[in-house]
């Protein structure tokens, strides 16, 4: 992506920018998308300043997004109400297990596939891909029966062993090794090196950097996930990750407004403070899915 | 398997022997196992599980105690009221959002792209509203569209004069109100692909265009929109293959109401199969959405294809 490549133009040229008429439009441009920035980050604000409210200043009828006054003791019932601390670390321990899942998985069949030639390679990987072509969501309900009957029900096993399953990220490996010199591979063989051998001390190493971008954009999608955890721990609750429990908490009992949204802005921030520090490496990432979009 | 075994043994035969290599074999096949352990359990078997369930009256417990019962899933899939309101919904959702968010990304992109300053700020600004939990999103959201005179939006259009509405509970806003949440949600995303397209657009098109006294807004429809057009198309069916899925939105916001006005396929097979225990009418609508969704992807591809 275009991050550090200086700026050449656009429709608006530099020059034009001159005159009177060309500035104007582009002042309009620069309101309208300051405008939309402020709707973007309306919900957060709303979020943040409603755990500062009392319950009663949230209904009041006339536009207020600040409280009167900041009630910080909202973000201290929340966090002890919803537990956060444990529902952090269990979000964590979850999403980590499953982005090592992912990406050990994917690493391995994409690199058996592009350098270790498996007889029947191609129809492997058709198969693999043809997976891309029906989301998880149209199958979940045979995908839970399966989990059912092997009794992955109720532990991060089921999950972390489920989230090895992404044919588009075994794609983009497959892709990357395709992509290198074999030079750099026969010569190991050539030495007498074992495959492990050669995956682990040659072909790891080169991966780094997109090993990096894609450990990112796992983390995030994982920690997104909401459906499929929803079942597989619905019978367990001190096991869910954020956003399930969130959610089952919400829909078991009635918990004042404030403290709720205390504790959804909370649940918030991590991803969003992966998303700014980290902000050049997400957007690679997605570039990755639109190259070949 | 046996059709790659000949077909990739042709190829390489004047390099190697016609012998299977096993010293090469064995390493490759034991790279891929996890994958295809993990395919098999988690996407293949299921996918095609769900076709065995559907002519079933499934045990969840014990597969060997499920009966058969012919196509008794789909006549009462077909005769569910509720059957024609999912899927009409989808198509509802699919034009309004089609109407709403699709040009959304599109115009925020080519603006974005005019900035002499704060590209990357609004890159990321666009951008948070996607990497949060959707489920997290959409409680907040909800808070957003009480139907109280004291919620957010109903206290912003006061502002406006407008009367309280009940933004989630009117067959009639409903949709719209969740296509808003959606946009919000995605556009971000969205946005930084077109960016990338633009940033292939030659420099040259836009001075030529400029030297031969082509209005800033005429170079945007002439030269910025041809450009992306392909683009354009592509996400056109990516958009439409995530309304298909629409799922959580009436799972927290709407429970399918008011009435089925938010009913779509995926919630209802979530309904019958986990709320009623009934997995062989839910593997029926399974199968069904399968089909739909592979069609689109199908589509897809062909697109996808064309536009590169």
């Amino acid at each position: 992506m275009a991050d550090g490549v200086s700026w050449n133009r656009a429709i608006i040229s530099n020059l034009e920018l001159r005159s009177t008429k060309a500035r104007v439009v582009y002042a309009l441009m620069v309101i309208a998308l300051v405008l939309l920035s402020v709707v973007v980050i309306v919900p957060f604000a709303y979020a943040f300043t409603s755990g500062l409210k009392t319950g009663r200043e949230i209904f009041s009828p006339n536009f207020n997004l600040l409280p009167a006054e900041a009630n910080w003791g909202n973000y201290a019932q929340a966090w002890n109400y919803f537990q956060l601390p444990r529902l952090f670390l269990n979000t964590t321990v979850l999403v980590l297990g499953g982005l090592v899942s992912q990406i050990s998985v994917s690493m391995l069949a994409a690199y058996s596939l592009s350098r270790l030639k498996p007889i029947g390679g191609r129809y492997i990987m058709l198969a693999f891909l043809i997976t891309l072509m029906i989301p998880s969501i149209a199958y979940i309900i045979p995908l839970y029966v399966t989990a059912a009957r092997l009794g992955l029900l109720g532990s991060y096993w089921g999950l972390w062993f489920s989230y090895g399953v992404n044919a588009f990220m075994i794609f983009i490996l497959k892709n990357f090794f395709d992509g290198l010199p074999s030079e750099l591979f026969d010569a190991a063989r050539v030495d007498g090196a074992s495959a492990l051998q050669v995956f682990v001390f040659i072909a790891l190493p080169l991966t780094r950097s997109m090993l990096i971008v894609l450990s990112i954009l796992t983390f995030v999608n994982l920690w997104k996930d909401f459906l499929w955890p929803y079942l597989v721990l619905l019978q367990s609750p001190e096991l869910q990750p954020i956003s399930v429990f969130l959610f089952t908490v919400e829909q078991r009992s009635t918990t004042p407004v404030n403290i709720q949204m205390a504790g959804y802005f909370m649940a918030m921030l991590p991803p969003l403070l992966i998303a700014i520090v980290l902000q050049r490496y997400m957007q690679r990432g997605l570039s990755l899915g639109a190259v070949k979009g | 398997m046996e059709i790659g075994l000949t077909n990739s043994a042709a190829k390489p035969a004047r390099r190697q022997r016609l012998r299977i290599d096993w010293s090469q074999q064995i390493p490759a096949y034991l790279f891929l196992l996890p994958a295809l352990v993990s395919f098999t359990i988690f996407a293949w078997f299921p996918i095609l599980n769900s076709v065995v369930m559907s002519f079933q009256s499934v045990n969840l417990v014990d597969a060997s105690r499920s009966t058969w019962v012919g196509l008794r899933n789909y006549e009462r899939m077909f005769a569910d009221p509720t059957f024609a309101a999912s899927w009409i919904n989808s198509l509802e959702f699919t034009i309004l959002s089609i109407i709403i968010g699709f040009f959304v990304p599109v115009v925020v992109a080519v603006l974005v792209n005019e900035m002499r300053y704060a590209r990357g700020f609004f890159r990321v600004v666009y951008f948070l509203p996607s990497v949060i939990p959707p489920l997290i999103g959409l409680l907040v959201w909800r808070l957003i569209y009480s139907p109280n005179p004291g919620g957010l939006l109903n206290s912003l259009v006061a502002a406006l004069g407008i009367a309280p509405q009940q933004w989630l509970q009117n067959p009639a806003l409903v949709k719209p109100s969740i296509l808003v949440i959606m946009t919000w949600g995605g556009f971000g995303g969205t946005m930084l692909i077109y960016l990338a397209t633009l940033q292939d657009l030659p420099v040259e098109l836009y001075e030529a265009a400029e030297i031969d006294g082509a209005s800033i807004w005429q170079r945007g429809v002439h030269i910025v929109l041809p450009h992306l057009r392909s683009t354009m198309l592509v996400l056109l069916i990516v958009q439409v293959l995530g309304l298909v899925q629409i799922f959580i939105e009436p799972l927290v916001l709407t429970q399918g109401g008011p009435g089925q006005a938010t009913m779509t396929p995926v919630f209802t097979l979530y309904r019958k199969g986990f709320l009623n225990g009934d997995y062989g009418l839910a593997a029926a609508w399974s199968v069904l959405l399968m089909i739909v969704l592979g069609v689109i992807s199908f589509i897809y591809l062909r697109v996808a294809r064309i536009a590169d």
